[in-house]
């Protein structure tokens, strides 16, 4: 009997001596995967946002405020502001979202919606938290697979496909895991930058209100739960 | 990993076609469940029921070949929820622990799949194989 259980512990050790001898090897660049993935996401970012370009506002006072809040937030968690490419965009619908390749697109209607700086600057620095933690790619890998994206960007799966990305990035959340990271993620660059996240959660409260004011709220609609968002951003505030 | 001991008796043809059947049912159902590692336990678990009441060289073999099977079955259920996960959560994704994972996966069944086929064979000619770990412990489990 002990022998057998040695036996056992010793075939348990085996493969798990196996696995960790496997996993020394970096799989990951060995199959070029993060390179891949990187090359189709400039591609279908590039592609997205030539589609969107015209309606985009690259000047004026509602960019120069969007681009000091986000060149803050970038400055002091150490990322390049250069990467990010703002755009914004002349609509009435409160909203804000990524692309692939670190577009980021924030309506006018947001801009209008907010009371101060210190709540757009938790919108911005959520989304700013999607593109660090590669939600965007991984949400498109989820959802629409690896093969349809390559068939985009090669132009196999037809126009239809880029406005149906579009339209996944715009209107549609992330899983509720990748939310609360982007808010747990946000509320560290606001800290860092000086900003405090409670700006952040009276924006996400009082659109849970649904306030009439607000018009039409895109960017709520597609992140639920916002009084119980606005809550925990409230608490982890406060440390 | 396996050993050739002397059996308590010699098979006859019969019976050693038998006990080599049993292990070709898990490679068989290799080929066919490959994605879904319940299906191999389960053609090696019916097999085995429909011989629990078999001669002892059978009786063993097919202990042996569930067992070896039973433990396959809980690293291949692991790699195939994780492929599920990655493929379908949102917080989930191809990860280097991931791969290495896939990778064992892979080395251990290809090796069990080794052991298998060598065993398939001796057990036809009427040969005892005993494998490591496996082999004493159905030898605690089935009795003459």
């Amino acid at each position: 009997m002990k022998k057998t259980i040695l036996q056992a512990f010793i075939l348990l050790s085996m493969a798990a001596g196996i696995y960790l001898l496997i996993s020394r090897v970096d799989w990951m660049k060995l199959f070029r995967i993060e390179k891949m993935t990187d090359a189709l996401e400039q591609k279908l970012g590039d592609m997205v946002w030539a589609g969107m370009e015209e309606q985009s506002i690259e000047e004026g006072k509602e960019y120069q405020r969007v681009d000091s809040l986000v060149t803050a937030i970038c400055k002091s968690n150490g990322f390049e502001r250069k990467k990010i490419k703002l755009h914004i965009m002349g609509d009435s619908e409160v909203n804000a979202f990524a692309l692939p390749d670190r577009h980021m697109v924030v309506h006018t209607g947001l801009i209008n919606a907010v009371h101060n700086n210190d709540e757009l600057s938790g919108v911005l620095a959520h989304e700013i938290a999607h593109m660090e933690l590669s939600h965007v790619m991984k949400k498109l890998l989820k959802q629409m697979g690896y093969t349809l994206l390559i068939s985009i960007t090669t132009g196999e799966a037809g126009g239809g496909a880029i406005k149906e990305l579009l339209g996944m990035l715009s209107s549609t959340a992330y899983d509720r895991k990748l939310e609360k990271d982007a808010d747990i993620k946000a509320i560290e660059y606001l800290k860092k930058t000086g900003i405090s996240p409670n700006g952040f959660a009276d924006f996400l409260y009082r659109l849970g209100e649904k306030d009439g004011s607000l018009g039409s709220l895109s960017w709520i609609s597609t992140h639920p739960d916002s009084k119980e968002r606005a809550k925990y951003i409230r608490e982890k505030a406060g440390r | 990993m396996s050993m050739a001991p002397t059996f308590a008796y010699h098979p006859d043809e019969a019976e050693a076609e038998k006990a080599s059947n049993s292990y070709l049912m898990s490679l068989i159902a290799i080929m066919v469940g490959f994605p879904l590692p319940i299906i191999n336990l389960m053609a090696t678990l019916f097999f085995y029921i429909a011989n629990r009441k078999s001669t002892y060289f059978v009786r063993w073999h097919c202990i042996q070949a569930l067992l070896s099977q039973l433990s396959l079955f809980v690293i291949n259920t692991i790699g195939f929820w994780w492929t599920v996960s990655v493929f379908f959560r949102e917080d989930e994704h191809v990860s280097n622990p991931y791969l290495a994972y896939v990778i064992t996966v892979f080395v251990v069944n290809v090796f069990e799949l080794a052991l298998t086929i060598v065993a398939a064979i001796k057990t036809r000619k009427g040969q005892h194989v005993s494998w490591w770990f496996y082999g004493p412990l159905t030898q605690m489990m089935c009795k003459p």
